[in-house]
């Protein structure tokens, strides 16, 4: 057996991953998700589905979260792309809501808490936190199968009154 | 806390798949579409003509890894790909590797096949399923079916009998982090990041099953992203991706899509539950019968132990169990969290209830009624029970006085018909041998190595408090290593035992470190200046076993196998024990079932670590809400296997489900079940919450359910 040849059909794409210029040889079909993963090695970000059900991939585009296993990775051409790997300080600090995931112990085998940051980031950013039934609503594209639902509920809204 | 909280918040946890390496290939497996029968042929040629394909393969030379319940190490003793048999929808009949994942997605979907097909079965009642009596098919002592007096006589001859069947579907565990990982071969040396519970079973399985000694096979599981028993042991995918990694030279990920999940490892089982009850007029419980079918494959006997917790919930003075196997054509099904308890219990505690009703009892004090300190199978005394306190506590948290017993009786300000339910659980208390190395090191620290996995129960975090607060030093200064087979064994961490079986061996350890560090048998220590004294950093390794076992249960764990004791030990037997308080509304209008709040009180013993204590009690709540509302994986009569394969058709618990959840502990040590007075958790916290949420429907609408889920249309 042998190697066969790289695909024909490539698109370059420029943008930017946590602040810092990307540029990318991609195969069209290849997701966001992929790339940061595979060829980036921003493993914080996690495959949970692969469908858009789990949002266990979630980043932010341009400030926007979205699931990166549906987001085709052509798409981010001139974009910004943050990761959970962005939203801790330089010298490792915690951002006030990782903090308060940490205080409210908002999480438990932790696979799913980097797409719950994001998008509770999010959902912050987004003004959805007027009472715990708002941000469980606009937090339930992220399934947490551990459970720790009333903690990142917790964890939301301490960071949100900040 | 939870020490490894930063690391997960961070996204700086290695998981399985995380591991990115120079000159990785990506792999992917191609599936079976046939519900039983024979593949006669895969047609490999356009996969190969896909750009980027290094390798496809069908065939593997690999031994069967043995299942795990027959002293084996797979999930299932069935290894796909060693020849033509296809025994179910979903098995592997090849793997692709490529320069790509998309290479690889594009090149497994482009296999086709041609099969000889045969008819299969699904369902518990379906044409062609075969049903074994357990105690015959498997004739080992603790299987043999439980039975205590006459209990049909003794229920023949009550002035109330209550005669209940329920069903409860098959379900999945659908961990967050889907199974895969990365395999590579240095030299002779096979190593392999995998997500498991149970690194040991994934070491000494890939030496049978590849024919090498297991002193080349290292295993890294650090952070398990859930496994909730569907990765407790070596799964079909690794074996394979082992020898593709081995021939091409290069290191191999491989993660499965979610879909593939649902046939390539365990599930829970079908069940079917007929109980028996005798009680008198004041609803005391006389004699019980609990008769179980539980669904299997062909290949492999899934033992039940449904009547291990239902003949100790009350103090009956007569119990008869029955389990059968029922074999079907699906991959073998296994321990997906309570296994056998959440079912049972939700067939058991329903019928306790239709008792109480019967009879005009508060279901609270027909339970407390009903309480024993004796174990009614073995005679022997449990070595700690406080489920009274835990339905007393529960009660009063939850206010159950306001209960008006008349189901349909109760409304919400928006109309919802109300109903508040209450049932108990039990969990088998396990304990198994162990080993456990402590190192002391001059700057201060401590570094433990003990038999667990970290799959977000928080062992770490009830290990390095342990050592802390025992040798009064930060718990910064504690590293904990588990789920690695280079720093020690690493006996499956299941059951409930993880904390029962990882503090005590620890707590073993500390005393001899302190012997070797020449310190106080207690009391704070110096580490940094009773190291300096020793002039080297001080080691210890010891072995720890469970009541009553012999050093034999160490050899099982160093060679990879089971060491489980409990729950009958010498002179006592041991369980954890719940009680659950669920309020459901049923909306007027749209009859959608809704948990505005749970109230549940555990008996864990001592409490080892209470944020992460209460943490798992939540979750295995809303297991057990999503239980009885939500799940339920449904099967495919057209072409086999299992139907809704995806998060979306498989609808688990998200947030807008959960809402108010409170938790209390009755907080007791159990110095006879271990040193630590530690007992599990994880498990039983689901036991009896399905049963909760189903009794207060019940409540609500007057309408018993005996089958789970209870959707919209079964309270229209």
């Amino acid at each position: 057996m042998s190697t066969n040849d790289v695909p024909a059909t490539t698109v370059d794409v420029t943008c930017t991953v946590n602040g810092e210029p990307v540029q990318l040889r991609l195969d069209p079909r290849e997701s966001l998700l992929d790339v940061l993963r595979e060829r980036l090695a921003l493993t914080g970000t996690k495959k949970g589905c692969d469908q858009g059900h789990c949002g266990a991939c979630t980043v932010h585009l341009d400030g926007r979260r979205v699931v990166s296993c549906l987001t085709p990775a052509v798409q981010v051409d001139g974009l910004q792309v943050h990761t959970i790997e962005s939203v801790t300080g330089p010298d490792g600090e915690l951002h006030p809501l990782q903090q308060a995931f940490v205080d409210n112990d908002a999480l438990q085998c932790g696979y799913c808490t980097p797409g719950q940051i994001m998008s509770g980031l999010a959902c912050i950013a987004e003004g959805h936190t007027a009472d715990d039934d708002e941000i469980r609503e606009y937090l339930s594209g992220n399934v947490c199968r551990c459970g720790a639902y009333v903690g990142i509920v917790a964890a939301v809204r301490q960071a949100a009154q900040r | 806390m939870r020490v490894d909280a930063y690391d997960k918040v961070t996204g700086k946890a290695l998981y399985g798949a995380d591991r990115v390496l120079p000159g990785m290939a990506f792999a992917a497996l191609a599936l079976a579409k046939i519900g039983r029968g024979r593949v006669s042929g895969v047609d490999t040629s356009a996969a190969l003509a896909v750009p980027g394909v290094l390798l496809v393969e069908t065939k593997f030379d690999l031994a069967s890894p043995g299942f795990l319940m027959g002293g084996g190490f797979g999930f299932q003793s069935l290894q796909p790909m060693t020849d033509d048999h296809i025994a179910y929808r979903g098995q592997p009949i090849a793997i692709v590797v490529a320069e790509t994942p998309v290479a690889a997605t594009e090149a497994a979907e482009a296999i086709t096949a041609e099969y000889e097909e045969e008819p299969f079965a699904l369902h518990l009642d379906s044409e062609g399923a075969t049903t074994l009596v357990q105690e015959e098919a498997i004739p080992l002592p603790f299987l043999a079916d439980i039975k205590v007096g006459d209990a049909d006589a003794v229920i023949d001859s009550c002035a109330v009998r209550i005669e209940e069947t329920f069903e409860h579907p098959p379900q999945h565990a659908v961990p967050m982090e889907l199974n895969g990982g990365v395999v590579w071969w240095q030299d002779d040396r096979l190593i392999v990041h995998e997500g498991t519970q149970n690194a040991n079973a994934v070491r000494f399985g890939l030496a049978q099953q590849l024919g090498i000694d297991a002193e080349l096979i290292e295993v890294h599981s650090p952070y398990v992203g859930g496994g909730f028993g569907q990765k407790n042991s070596l799964l079909v995918h690794i074996g394979p991706l082992a020898v593709v990694s081995r021939r091409l030279g290069r290191p191999v990920k491989l993660v499965l899509a979610r879909t593939q999940t649902f046939h390539n490892g365990s599930f829970r089982p079908a069940t079917k539950h007929r109980i028996r009850l005798g009680a008198d007029a004041t609803g005391r419980i006389l004699a019980a019968v609990h008769e179980v079918d539980q669904q299997t494959s062909r290949h492999d006997l899934f033992i039940a132990g449904h009547t291990e917790v239902t003949s100790r919930l009350y103090g009956f003075s007569a119990f008869r169990g029955r389990q059968r196997l029922v074999q079907t054509d699906v991959q073998t099904p296994g321990y997906m969290r309570a296994p056998f308890e959440s079912p049972s219990m939700f067939a058991f505690e329903q019928a306790v209830d239709e008792l109480a009703h019967t009879v005009g009892r508060d279901p609270v004090q027909l339970r407390l009624d009903n309480d024993t300190e004796t174990d009614p199978v073995t005679g022997l005394p449990f070595s700690s029970r406080h489920v009274g306190d835990c339905l007393r506590r529960g009660a009063e948290l939850f206010g159950w006085s306001g209960r008006n017993p008349e189901p349909g009786s109760m409304r919400a300000e928006d109309g919802s018909l109300v109903g508040w339910g209450v049932a108990i659980g039990n969990y088998p208390g396990s304990i198994v041998a162990a080993n456990a190395t402590l190192t002391a090191s001059a700057d201060g620290r401590v570094t433990v190595a003990v038999d667990g996995h970290e799959m977000g129960q928080g062992i770490r975090s009830t290990v390095a408090l342990l050592v802390a607060r025992d040798l009064g030093i930060p718990v910064a200064d504690v590293t904990v290593q588990v789920g690695d087979t280079t720093v020690g064994t690493q006996h499956l961490t299941a059951g409930s035992w993880g904390t029962a079986t990882a503090l005590p061996a620890v707590h073993s350890g500390l005393q001899e470190l302190r012997k070797h560090l020449n310190v106080a048998d207690t009391g704070d220590v110096d580490v940094a200046s009773a190291v300096a004294d020793a002039g080297h950093a001080v080691q210890v390794s010891v072995g720890s076993l469970g009541p009553g076992q012999t050093a034999d249960a160490l050899a099982q764990t160093n060679t990879g196998h089971l060491a489980i004791s409990g729950p009958v030990f010498p002179g006592f037997v041991t369980f954890s024990w719940i009680a659950h308080f669920v309020e459901v509304h049923v909306e007027p209008t749209t009859c959608r079932i809704r948990v505005p709040r749970v109230v549940s009180v555990a008996d864990c013993g001592r409490v080892a670590s209470p944020v992460t204590a209460a943490s798992q009690v939540r979750g295995g709540v809303i297991w057990g809400i999503g239980a009885a509302l939500r799940e339920e994986s449904m099967v495919d009569d057209r072409v086999g296997g299992f139907l809704n394969t995806t998060l979306e058709e498989y609808p688990v618990m998200v947030n807008a489900d959960v809402h108010r959840i409170d938790v209390d502990f009755i907080d007791k040590p159990d110095y006879q079940f271990n040193p630590v007075g530690v007992k599990g958790l994880g498990e039983v916290s689901m036991v009896g919450a399905a049963a909760a949420v189903a009794n207060a429907v019940h409540h609500a609408t007057g309408r018993r359910h005996h089958r789970l889920p209870i959707r919209i249309e079964h309270v229209l």
